[in-house]
C-alpha cells in the first residue's frame, strides 16, 4: 500500500528548471533513500510534499488523497513531519520550545510548561540523551541543533517521516542511535524517506532507493538489487575516478602551534604543520576540532598559547591578520557561516579574494568572472548563472562556492573543517583531488574531517583528538581505521 | 504534591531571575538616574511626583506595549504618533462635529486603529512591503487625516466621558485611573507572551519566520495580529491622551513613536524580532518618563531637552550592550561547558564538549 506518492512534478524557479517530471512512491514501513548529485532536485521534491513550495505540475498524494501545495500547515495535518536540509531553529527559544515549535500542548491557549517539557524530553531522550533543556537555540553546536530537529520531527508521531541529509552533522555514535529509532520507527508501519550522500548509510539503513539526476526521475529498485557502483552510475551517469594515496614530500614547518589552551574545550595542543603536507585531524564531533581550527584562523579567543607562521606569533582572534599571513579557513557550518545571504554567486565566490580583484580601488567585475568561472567549472558547481542568489544553489552546491573561494586564494596553510560533508560523490572526489593537488604545489592543508576514507586516502600524518586533547598522533603508516578509532574513542569499538 | 509545587515556584523563580538578568542595565540605569534626581531635587521622592511620574508614563507604556508585539514578530510600527493624534481629533469630533453619541464616537475610532493595524500587518505579509515604509506612510496618512479633519485646531470642548475618566482617582484621590489600567494592560500582556500559544508563535515567528511557517505556525496570521494589536494600542493611547489634555487636538503625539520604539528598544527587545519582553519595555518607558521628569525638576532650559533624553538612551542603550557582551562572553560558555560535562557524566562520553560560540 503506498502511503505517499508524487505524480509527474515539476517545478522551475525563475526559468530555471529543479523538477522535470518526477516521480516518488513510499510504502509504508520502508525507509526509502532518495539519492541524486547536488542540485539533482531532492530537497525541492522534498519542500514540494512538506508544502513549502508548490509544484508547477503534477501532485501529491497521501493515503490516496491529494494534499493542496504551498500549505505547511496541511501537510503536517496529513501526517507528514519533514526535517528539512537548511537549520530550523529558532535562536532565542529553549530547547523545549524548539523542539515543541508549532505544536505546544495546552488548554484554552495557555501553554502548558510541564507537559510541553515532558514530551520533549521524551523526544530528546530517543536521539540525544542529556542535553539541557534550557539552552537556547544559539548556544547549540550543529550536530545537537540537528538532533533537536530530529527530535521535532519526531515528537509530531506523524506517519511520514522526510529527512533531507539529517547526518551530515552527526558523529557515527550519533548516527547509531538515530538509525535505530528509524528501525524502531519502520516496525510501528512509519514510511521514511532518507537523504544522504554517504552510500555506506544508504546500505545500512534503507529497503529501496530512488535516483534522480539533473531534475529526472532515473528508477526506483530494491536495495537488494543494487551495488555502489551501479547507485554512483545512475546519480552521475559517469564512472567516478577512483583515487589513491599520494606520495608527498613535505617541506619545512610553516605553522606552528603551541600549548593552546582554552577553558573547558581545548587543553594544551601543540603540533607542526609542513609545507606540502597534509595534516588530519581526526575524532569525533564534539572533540574539540572545530573550534581549535576556528582559534588557530582567530574567530574564537582561546586563553593561552600561541600560533606561529614562520616563527613569528600571530595575533589572536583576528581573521584578518590571519588571512595576511597567509591562512584560509572553510568553516564547517556553511550555510551558516560561509557564506553572505543575499549576495550573487559571483560576489561569494570573490569574498575572501577582493584585494585580488580590485583594480585602483574598484572591483573588477571581468576578473570576479574570471575567477568565479573557473572554480565553478573545477568544482562542477551547478547554478543557474553566476548572477543567481547564492541561497537558491542547492546545500551541496553552496558548499562548492566556499571551498571554491579559498581554493583560488591559495593561501599558504589552509584549513579545511569537513570539506565534503553533504557533497555528493563526484564532487567529492574532485575536491579530493584538489586537496591533494594543492599540498602536491607546497602549501600546507590541515584537515577535520570525520570520514575514514577521507582520512586513509589524503593524510600525511593525523592528529586525533579526544574531548579537547590530543589523544593521539599517527604517522602515514600508522594510520588505519582501528587505530583513528581507538585513539578517538579511549575504548576499542568494533566496527 | 509538595515537592512538585515547590519545584514549580522555584522554576518560576528561575524564569524570573533570568529575565531579571537580562534588564540588568536597565534597571541600573534607573537607579542611578534616580539616585541623581533624589540628590539634585528634593522634589523628586515625594508621593505626588512618583504618582506624576507614573502618571506621564502611562499613555507611552500603552503605546509601546503594543510597539513590542509588532518589534518582537521582526517589524516596526512608526505610525503610533499619528494615530494618537488621529484617534485623538476624531473621538472628540465625530461627537462635537457630527452629532454622534460618545460611545460610537471612540468605538469608530478604536476600530479606526484596527483597521490601521489590519492594513499595515497585510501590506507586510501579502505584498511583502518593508514595515517601515508601509508604516512611514502611515505616518504621514494619519497625521494629514488628523489635520483635515480638525482643520488643523483642537476640538474643544470634550464630551464629558473624557472629563470623568481623566478625572477619575482611586484610592481617596491619589492615584488616577490610568496608572491600574495600563497596570492591568502591562500584566495581560505578559501573560500574553510568556504562557500562551499565540505568545509562543510570536517569539517563534519574529526568530525565525521560515522555520515557524515550516512547523505549520500560521505566520502570516501571527504578524497581523502583531501590527492589530499596535494599531489598537496607539487608539487607545490617543483616547488616553484626549483625556489627559482635555481636547481633541492634531499635535498631540507627533514625534511619539521615536519615543516608544526607544522604550521598547532600550527595554531589551531586538530590532531583529524574536527576542524581549515587555517587563524591559515598561521599565524602558519608566526610565525615559524620569528622564522627562528630571527637565522639568532640574528646570533644563526647553532648548536642552532633546539632548538630555538622548544622552539617556545612549548610556542605556550602551549599558545594555556592555552587559549584554558580558553574558554571551561568559554566561553562555560557561553554562555551555558546564552542561558539556554534565553530559559526559550521564551517558555519553563523547557527546559535545565542543564550545562552538556562535553569534
Ligand atoms: N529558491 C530557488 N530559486 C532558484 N533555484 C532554486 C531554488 N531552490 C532550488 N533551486 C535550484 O533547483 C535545483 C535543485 O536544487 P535542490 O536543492 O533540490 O538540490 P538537491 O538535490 O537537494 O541538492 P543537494 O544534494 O546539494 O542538497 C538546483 O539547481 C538549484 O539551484
Ligand atoms: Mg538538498
Amino acid at each position: 500500500m503506498s502511503l505517499l506518492k508524487a505524480n509527474n512534478i515539476h517545478k522551475r524557479f525563475q526559468g530555471v528548471v529543479a523538477l522535470e517530471g518526477v516521480n516518488f512512491e513510499l510504502k509504508s514501513g520502508e525507509v526509502h533513500a532518495l539519492l541524486g548529485a547536488n542540485g539533482a532536485g531532492k530537497s525541492t521534491l522534498i519542500k514540494i510534499v512538506s508544502g513549502y513550495h508548490a509544484a508547477d505540475e503534477g501532485e501529491i498524494l497521501v493515503n490516496e488523497v491529494k494534499i493542496p501545495f504551498n500549505d505547511p500547515k496541511a501537510s503536517h495535518k496529513a501526517g507528514i513531519a519533514t526535517i528539512h536540509q537548511e537549520h530550523n531553529l529558532i535562536p532565542h527559544m529553549s530547547v523545549v520550545d524548539n523542539v515543541m515549535l508549532g505544536q505546544w500542548i495546552g488548554r484554552y491557549g495557555v501553554v502548558s510548561e510541564e507537559e510541553c517539557r515532558k514530551k520533549a524530553l521524551n523526544a530528546i531522550n530517543r536521539v540525544v540523551p542529556g542535553l539541557d533543556l534550557d539552552l537556547y537555540g544559539h548556544q547549540l553546536t550543529p550536530a545537537e541543533g540537528q538532533l533537536v530537529e530530529i527530535a521535532r520531527a519526531l515528537s509530531e508521531e506523524a506517519k511520514i517521516l522526510i529527512m533531507d541529509e539529517p547526518t551530515t552533522s552527526l558523529s557515527p555514535r550519533e548516527i547509531e542511535r538515530l538509525f535505530n529509532v528509524m528501525r524502531d520507527l519502520k516496525s510501528q508501519g512509519i514510511g521514511i524517506i532518507f537523504v544522504s550522500h554517504w552510500l555506506e548509510e544508504i546500505f545500512e539503513i534503507c529497503d529501496c532507493v530512488t535516483v534522480f539526476r539533473d531534475g529526472r526521475y532515473v528508477g526506483s529498485e530494491d536495495i537488494k538489487n543494487l551495488d555502489e557502483n551501479t547507485i554512483i552510475r545512475m546519480m552521475v551517469n559517469t564512472d567516478v575516478p577512483e583515487l589513491s594515496p599520494q606520495k608527498r614530500n613535505p617541506g619545512k614547518e610553516i605553522l606552528k602551534v603551541r600549548n593552546l589552551c582554552k577553558d573547558g574545550v581545548l587543553q594544551n595542543i601543540s603540533f607542526d604543520l609542513h609545507e606540502g603536507e597534509i595534516l588530519t585531524i581526526g575524532g569525533l564531533v564534539g572533540a574539540g576540532r572545530t573550534e581549535l581550527a576556528r582559534c588557530i584562523f582567530g574567530v574564537d579567543d582561546y586563553d593561552s598559547g600561541e600560533v606561529l607562521i614562520d616563527n613569528i606569533p600571530i595575533p589572536k582572534n583576528s581573521p584578518r591578520a590571519a588571512v595576511k599571513v597567509g591562512i584560509g579557513f572553510v568553516p564547517e557550518d556553511r550555510k551558516g557561516q560561509g557564506l553572505a545571504r543575499n549576495l550573487t554567486v559571483r560576489e561569494n565566490f570573490t569574498l575572501s579574494l577582493l584585494d585580488k580583484v580590485t583594480h585602483l580601488g574598484f572591483i573588477s567585475k571581468t576578473s570576479e568572472l574570471d575567477i568565479s568561472n573557473e572554480q565553478s567549472a573545477a568544482l562542477k558547481v551547478k547554478a543557474p548563472s553566476m548572477e543567481a542568489n547564492i541561497m537558491t544553489l542547492s546545500g551541496g552546491n553552496a558548499q562548492k562556492v566556499v571551498i571554491g573561494r579559498w581554493l583560488a586564494r591559495k593561501p599558504r596553510v589552509l584549513i579545511l573543517d569537513e570539506p565534503t560533508k553533504g557533497v555528493d560523490v563526484g564532487a567529492k572526489a574532485e575536491i579530493h583531488r584538489l586537496i591533494g593537488e594543492f599540498a602536491e604545489s607546497g602549501m600546507a592543508v590541515l584537515l577535520i574531517t570525520s570520514e575514514m576514507p577521507e582520512v586513509l586516502l589524503l593524510s600525511d600524518r593525523v592528529l586525533v583528538m579526544r574531548e579537547g586533547r590530543i589523544s593521539g598522533k599517527l604517522n602515514r603508516s600508522e594510520v588505519s581505521p582501528e587505530s583513528v578509532i581507538s585513539f578517538a574513542t579511549a575504548e576499542e569499538v568494533v566496527y | 504534591m509538595n515537592s512538585k509545587s515547590k519545584t514549580g515556584f522555584i522554576q518560576i523563580l528561575r524564569s524570573f531571575g533570568r529575565k531579571f538578568s537580562d534588564l540588568q542595565g536597565l534597571l541600573i540605569a534607573i537607579l542611578v538616574l534616580g539616585t541623581v534626581l533624589s540628590i539634585l531635587s528634593d522634589n523628586f521622592l515625594t508621593g505626588n511626583n512618583i504618582v506624576n511620574i507614573l502618571y506621564q508614563a502611562t499613555i507611552v507604556a500603552v503605546v509601546a506595549l503594543g510597539q513590542t508585539f509588532v518589534i518582537l514578530v521582526g517589524g516596526i510600527d512608526l505610525s503610533v504618533g499619528s494615530l494618537i493624534a488621529l484617534s485623538s481629533v476624531l473621538s472628540v469630533g465625530l461627537t462635537v462635529n457630527n452629532g454622534l453619541p460618545p460611545w460610537l464616537g471612540i468605538t469608530i475610532t478604536l476600530i479606526l486603529g484596527i483597521i490601521f493595524g489590519l492594513a499595515h500587518g497585510l501590506a507586510v505579509t501579502k505584498l511583502r512591503m518593508p514595515s517601515l515604509i508601509v508604516t512611514l506612510a502611515s505616518l504621514s496618512l494619519a497625521s494629514g487625516l488628523a489635520y483635515v479633519y480638525s482643520e488643523g485646531q483642537n476640538i474643544i470642548p470634550v464630551p464629558e466621558v473624557f472629563e470623568t475618566i481623566g478625572n477619575a482617582q482611586f484610592f481617596g484621590g491619589q492615584i488616577p485611573v490610568f496608572i491600574p489600567f495600563a497596570l492591568v494592560l502591562i500584566i495581560i500582556s505578559y501573560i500574553t507572551l510568556t504562557k500562551t500559544r499565540f505568545g509562543r508563535q510570536i517569539y517563534a515567528v519574529g526568530g525565525n519566520q521560515m522555520a515557524s511557517r515550516l512547523a505549520g505556525i500560521p505566520s502570516n496570521r501571527v504578524i497581523v495580529i502583531a501590527f492589530v494589536i499596535s494599531g489598537l494600542s496607539a487608539a487607545v493611547g490617543g483616547l488616553m491622551m484626549t483625556a489627559r489634555l482635555q481636547s481633541g487636538s492634531p499635535i498631540i503625539g507627533s514625534g511619539m513613536e521615536l519615543t516608544v520604539i526607544a522604550a521598547v528598544v532600550i527595554g531589551g527587545t531586538s530590532l531583529f524580532g524574536g527576542q524581549g519582553n515587555v517587563i524591559g519595555t515598561v521599565l524602558g518607558v519608566l526610565l525615559l518618563t524620569m528622564a522627562s521628569n528630571a527637565i522639568v525638576l532640574l528646570s533644563i532650559p526647553p532648548n536642552y531637552d532633546k539632548v538630555f533624553t538622548g544622552l539617556v538612551i545612549a548610556i542605556a542603550a550602551a549599558l545594555d550592550i556592555y552587559r549584554q557582551g558580558k553574558n554571551t562572553t561568559n554566561m553562555s560558555r560557561l553554562k555551555r561547558s558546564s552542561s558539556g560535562k554534565e553530559v559526559a557524566k550521564n551517558s555519553n562520553p563523547k557527546t559535545e564538549q565542543n564550545n562552538s560560540n556562535v553569534s
